[in-house]
This record gives C-alpha cells, structure tokens and sequence, in this order.
C-alpha cells in the first residue's frame, strides 16, 4: 500500500497542476527573471557578464518565488477547512500530520516544478544576450531558488495549517511576505544605524552581515552570491569576504550555515502550525 | 460490543455555552439509529467528537470498541462518513474522489461499482465536481462514505439539499446497509424519514438527550394514542365513552366524533359505543400520531429542565 502522505501528495500536485492561475504566477516569474537577467547588457555603462546576468535573475527570483509559493500553498489546508472538504479527508483514515505533510510534499513538488521551469527561461536568454551560459552557476542558481520556494511553501502550508479560515490564512501570508521579504533589509539597516550611528556603507561587520541572512530571502542571497562569486572571475562579483571588515568569513556566515537557517524557516513555522492544527476543532 | 458508546460526553464552547451536555447514549451493533433534534441542540457536535473532528470537553466515545480520539486511524478504517457541512475538490472529477478514498482507505472498491450504487452516471463522473448540482455531490459524497465496505455508516443529515427522488434513494441505501447487517447512525430534522428506516431513535435538544426508545415506545410513553374520526349522519346525545379503557379523548366537530384511543382494541367498542346512540355511521377514519407531533412534545418545553442541568454542571 502506498502511504497516505505519498497519496495526499500526489493528489496536490495533480489537484495544483490543473489551476490556470498557477501557471500564469510561474509564468510571470519566469518572464520577469528572464528579463532582468537580460537588462543588464542594455546599461552601456556596465561591462556585463553571463554570471552578473544570473544575480540580476537571482535578484528577481528572490522577491518573486516567495509570493509564488505563497499564493501556491497559502489555502492548502484553510481552504479545505473553510470549503469543508477536510472532513472528508479527515473522515478517511489519515491523520492531520499525514495530511500536512502530504500538502507540504505534493505542494512543494509542484512550485519546485514550475520555479525550475520558469528559470530554465533565463537559459536561453542568457545564452543569447551574453553569448555563453555558465552552466555549474545556473544549475546552482535553480537549485537554491527550487529551495527557496520549498521553504516558503512549508512556512505557508504552516500558516495554512494554523488558520481556519481563507481571509486570515491571507492576512498572515501578506504580512509575513511584508515582513520578511520587503522589510527585513531595511529592519536591519536601522538596527545597524542605531548601533552604530551611521548607515552601513562598502564594509560591514560579520554581526551585520548575519542580521541580513537570517532571513529566508538574505540566507538565499547569502547563499547564492557565495556561489555565484566562487564561479565568476575577477571582481564581477564580489566575494563576502571584500565586503567584511576584516576580510575572513567566519562558520555562521558560511554557504551551508545558510541552508540551515532556510531549513530553519522551512520547519518552524510548519511545525507550530501542525501543532495548532492537531489541536484545533474542525466544527 | 455497541457501535458507537458516548459515555458522559460535554463539548462547552468559551465559559458557559454547552452545545452537547453530559450526553450518555448507546448505539447497539446492526441497528439503525436515528439522531434527532432541532438545529442547534448538539447533533452535528456529537457526530463531530465521534469523528475526532471536534474534541471532547469531557466524557470519551468508543466506536466499534476504539477510542474516538485516540484510535482515530483504526475507526475511521471501518467507518463511512458522510459530514454536516462538508465540501468536495472543485477540480477533482467524480471518479477521481472516489478513487482517491479507495487509494486512502486502501479498499480494494471498483469506482464504477459505487457509481452505480449511488445512482451517478459515468459521464456525470468524469466530470469536474465544481459543476455538480448538490444532489450529484451528496450522492458523489455518499459513495465515498461507502468505501472500503464499512461496518458503520454515520450520515450527518443526509438527506439535506435533496430532491424527492434523492430522499428516497438514500433512504433505500440505508436500508440496504441495514440489510446487510451494518449499523447506520444518522442524524436528521426531516423526521417522516427516520420514522421510516430507524430502529430506535434518538431525540436531542439544547444539548441534552430528551428520549432513546423505539418509535412505537416513544409513542406509547407519550400516551398520546391515535384518533378515531367517525362521521355520522347525527351526533348522539350520549357519548359514554368514560367508562371505557383506552380512551383519552372525545371531540365533536360538526358531523364528526373524535375519539382519542390509547388501546387500540377499544376502536371496535368506540363505534359500537357510537351505533347504540342511535347513530348511523357514515365514515371512519383513523390517524397515527407522526413522529413530527411526538418530536414537538418532546422538545417544546426543555428550556427549564436544561437551565436546571447547565446549573449542575457547575
């Protein structure tokens, strides 16, 4: 017998493949990130790259495969509260864990899909304008974006999870996207400049440096202009260790330090919610 | 081993609202088992906790000898379900739900067979269930209820958003399940319908359980016996029906005696009774008390006795 997860998630994704509104989402993100990774070559200014047109299209992806992933996943289990169809889910055998996990697996399969689909965009254009596509750095950059988008599929099934109704399940997705994508830079620039009087300029301290990261979106960043750096010549991109004061790149800023603080923000919020879930009433 | 056993079961919702309160109740194996009550006197609750959709304040529930709450896996293996309230997957097609409650409950069910059962056409199931009226989902909802040949069916209100045709089919469904040796537990307000198929019955009201008995037992413990309407080409001026045992009531009305039997062997020596006045009897007519009138009696005045009961739980 197949698990009830494994058949929950495979239900999602079927039941996810076939809405309209999704793929319009995945096919925008793939349309914009394909254009900024391009705009770069039009600045004259600029002597541009195929790696500089990959972090222009990491840039993109940041803001835009959060709120895909959101919208994605954000009714994942209010939606069935609020429409009733959780109780004929839960009338059969599984259990509100197997159903949370099965959301989590079958949706996050499904935006892992369409992010590496919308990307693979930025390949041709990328080919075309810069006449050559680094290849390890692109697949790097889908990769961490598939994560991203994973992650942020896991924080919506939570909040999903831990809400009864469409409206609130909306509510907290928006605030957190404000929160976490949009505000969370300009949160740490006022910690900074109350710390230290001053905005942050060239160089930075480590302390700072985290403060950034430590968001999902900052962790990806993080993560991929270490990659992205590692894979381009020259200063095309700078490294974070030319941008820290001191010059060494301590353990908690480190490329995999990063993919745990994502996994942290992946399985936080995932777990609260099934735990509010688990206890709520479903009258 | 009963199907359903509610042992002291209170939902309280905030400080002091009760929806269900200290309910004791026993569904037995193989019986039908109707669930009665107005809107709001705590039968959608009850089936809630027996379900685990809703958990209990106090008391437990054990169906088929598993705890409600904590072997929610192992009832719902040997239960169908059809909730109050419940909604389907708007893109998913008919054949697709039940393939996917075959898939969960691993049951070895062939999806054309229960469509059939139901009464869904093939074509009505390859459809997406966004356009379905609400006859097709109920009977779509049905059919998943009826996956994996369970051993207790519970029907929240089954008959909501029928049509007559849709009544009657659920109503043969029930009793087809019941033939076969399965208990059904279903609640419902439509009341001529759980007169019709229930073994014993159940009556709810503001969060206390009212009555259990037997349709003819809860007839008979109201007393309320039925009528005898006898039309006559002239009324008698004696009716000396007072000596008689088994009766509990005389009207006239116009042309017509109302006699109102507890017995129903004395409806020979009522007429007999009426001929010795001197009357010619034109016509007889006898009326069965409906569930509906013994529903009424029951649940018309509880306001005080359940204040009474909300005090004692405090």
């Amino acid at each position: 017998m197949t698990a009830a997860w494994a058949t929950i998630a495979r239900k999602e994704f079927d039941d996810a493949v076939r809405s309209r509104m999704l793929w319009a989402i995945v096919a925008v993100f793939g349309l914009v990130t394909a254009v900024m990774a391009a705009a770069l070559s039009l600045v004259p200014q600029i002597e541009s790259s195929a790696v500089m047109g990959l972090v222009l299209a990491g840039q993109s992806a940041q803001m835009l495969a959060p709120i895909t992933a959101l919208v994605a996943a954000y009714l994942a289990i209010s939606g069935e509260r609020e429409s009733g169809s959780i109780k004929v889910l839960l009338g059969l055998p599984p259990s509100r864990g197997e159903v949370v996990l099965g959301k989590v697996l079958g949706r996050g399969a499904v935006i892992a899909v369409g992010l590496a689909g919308g990307l693979l965009l930025v390949a041709p254009v990328v080919l075309v304008v810069y006449g050559g596509l680094p290849v390890v750095s692109f697949a790097g950059l889908v990769l961490l974006t598939v994560i991203l988008g994973v992650v942020f599929v896991a924080i919506a099934v939570g909040i999903s999870a831990a809400t009864g109704t469409r409206s609130r399940a909306m509510t907290l997705s928006i605030a957190l996207y404000l929160g976490v994508v949009l505000l969370w830079d300009g949160v740490a620039q006022i910690t900074y400049l109350a710390v230290a009087g001053t905005f942050p300029g060239e160089q930075i301290p480590a302390w700072y440096a985290l403060l950034e990261s430590l968001s999902p979106v900052g962790a990806y960043d993080a993560a991929t202009n270490a990659l992205l750096a590692s894979q381009s010549t020259g200063a095309a991109v700078p490294s974070l260790a030319a941008r820290l004061e001191g010059g060494v790149v301590p353990v908690y800023l480190s490329w995999w330090f990063m993919l745990v603080v994502l996994a942290v923000w992946g399985a936080v919020p995932l777990v609260l919610g099934y735990v509010r879930f688990s206890r709520a009433d479903l009258a | 081993m009963a199907a359903i056993d509610i042992d002291g079961l209170t939902k309280r919702y905030g400080g002091d609202v009760y929806a269900v309160n200290d309910l004791d109740l026993t569904v037995q194996e193989g019986e039908v088992f109707g669930f009665l009550g107005p809107n709001g006197a705590g039968k959608s609750t009850t089936i809630d906790v027996v379900l685990d959709y809703v958990r209990p304040t106090s008391g437990s529930v054990t169906v088929l000898g598993y705890d409600a709450q904590a072997e929610t896996r192992q009832v719902h293996e040997r239960v169908g379900i059809l909730p109050d309230g419940y909604g389907l997957y708007d893109r998913l097609s008919g054949r697709e739900h039940l393939q996917y409650a075959i898939d969960l409950k691993d049951a070895a069910d062939d999806p054309e067979d229960l469509l059939e059962r139901v009464g869904l056409s093939a074509e009505a199931a390859a459809r997406p269930v966004g356009g379905y009226s609400k006859g097709m989902t109920q009977r779509l909802a049905i059919g998943i209820a009826l996956v994996g040949d369970p051993d207790l069916l519970v029907l929240d209100e089954p008959s909501s958003g029928l049509d007559p045709n849709g009544v009657r089919q659920v109503r043969d469904l029930v009793r087809r399940t019941a033939d076969e040796g399965r208990t059904v537990f279903f609640s419902s307000h439509i009341l001529s319908q759980v007169e019709a198929v229930c073994d014993r019955v159940a009556i709810l009201n503001d969060g206390h359980l009212v009555a259990v008995d037997t349709v003819e037992g809860l007839r008979a413990a109201l007393g309320t016996g039925s009528t005898v309407s006898l039309r006559v080409d002239a009324v008698p001026d004696r009716l000396p029906f007072d000596g008689l045992d088994g009766v509990s009531g005389v009207t006239v009305a116009d042309d017509v005696v109302h006699v109102t039997v507890t017995d129903p062997t004395v409806k020979d020596d009522v007429v007999d009774l009426v001929r010795d006045g001197g009357a010619t009897v034109l016509d007889i007519t006898t009326r069965e008390p409906s569930l509906e009138e013994l529903f009424s009696t029951y649940t018309a005045a509880p306001a005080e006795q359940a204040a009474d009961a909300v005090e004692g739980q405090r």
